[in-house]
């Protein structure tokens, strides 16, 4: 690999939204990346999925709603955002998302997608 | 079951960098330090280590592990110091935390206040990045 080439990011997002601050600091790596210009792909998989799932309120719990953020994805040029169909499967999880652009992907594909990018965190 | 022919691209490393997420009390520090360690002895160029979400409590001043158990600070100020290590901070996680420079002087010096910015930076620099 020459040092000229494009270093793609994957974030693989396994946490559910608000049981710690996991997908917070995810998001802020994310938009950061973003606003370099940086290729960032985003995936759910695990307990990660309930972050893509529509009508939640952290206020209710005092946490601030980070979920909105993802809206702004779009502007940040995040437009490869991918959920694993045997999480959704497995928590009964219709796959109807609180953004767009989310593709579901069985295990192989996901996996497959995941393993092509040059750099993976995960959170 | 069918198998995908793909192109395996076998990767020298020369420029590694390190992004560690785990705290200096949890075991997987040692394999950090390990890790960056071995291939420093490898000669391989370690561009830097970011510190992040947990992993900032290494940079604690305040941090007092019990003196039977694994001083990761030490290894840290041990690699800083003969290789040069860069070390950066994230200081909006250490913020979060209690540590800071600003309010009360809570950073071992051998670490470099950053921002996500300088994760950016060293992902870019590097051949691979790793979480640990």
């Amino acid at each position: 690999m020459s040092d000229h080439a494009l270093k793609t990011l994957a974030i693989l997002n396994s946490k559910a939204p608000y049981s710690d601050s996991a997908g917070k600091d995810s998001v802020d790596i994310a938009l950061v990346f973003g606003s370099f210009e940086q290729p960032v792909s985003l995936f759910f998989q695990g307990d990660g999925v309930w972050q893509l799932v529509q009508g939640q309120d952290g206020s209710a719990i005092a946490v601030k709603d980070y979920l909105k953020t993802f809206s702004a994805f779009e502007f940040y040029d995040i437009e490869d955002i991918y959920v694993c169909q045997n999480s959704l499967e497995q928590r009964n999880l219709p796959a109807t998302f609180h953004i767009e652009a989310v593709q579901v992907l069985n295990q192989r594909d996901f996996a497959e997608r995941l393993t092509s990018h040059h750099t993976i965190f995960r959170f | 079951m069918t198998f995908i022919n793909r192109q395996i691209e076998i990767l020298i490393v020369k420029k590694l960098a390190v992004l560690v997420t785990t705290s200096p009390y949890s075991n997987l520090s040692v394999t950090a330090l390990d890790y960056i360690e071995t291939a420093l002895k490898s000669n391989i160029e370690l561009v830097g280590v970011f510190f992040y979400q947990d992993g900032v409590m290494h940079a604690s001043k305040n941090i007092q592990i019990a003196s039977d158990e694994f001083q990761a600070i030490q290894h840290w100020q041990r690699l800083h110091h003969t290789y040069n290590l860069p070390l950066h901070l994230c200081i909006t996680a250490a913020e979060k935390r209690g540590i800071s420079d600003e309010h009360n002087d809570s950073i071992h010096a051998i670490f470099t206040v950053s921002g996500l910015g300088e994760l950016v930076e060293l992902t870019t620099k590097a051949d691979r990045m790793v979480q640990l």
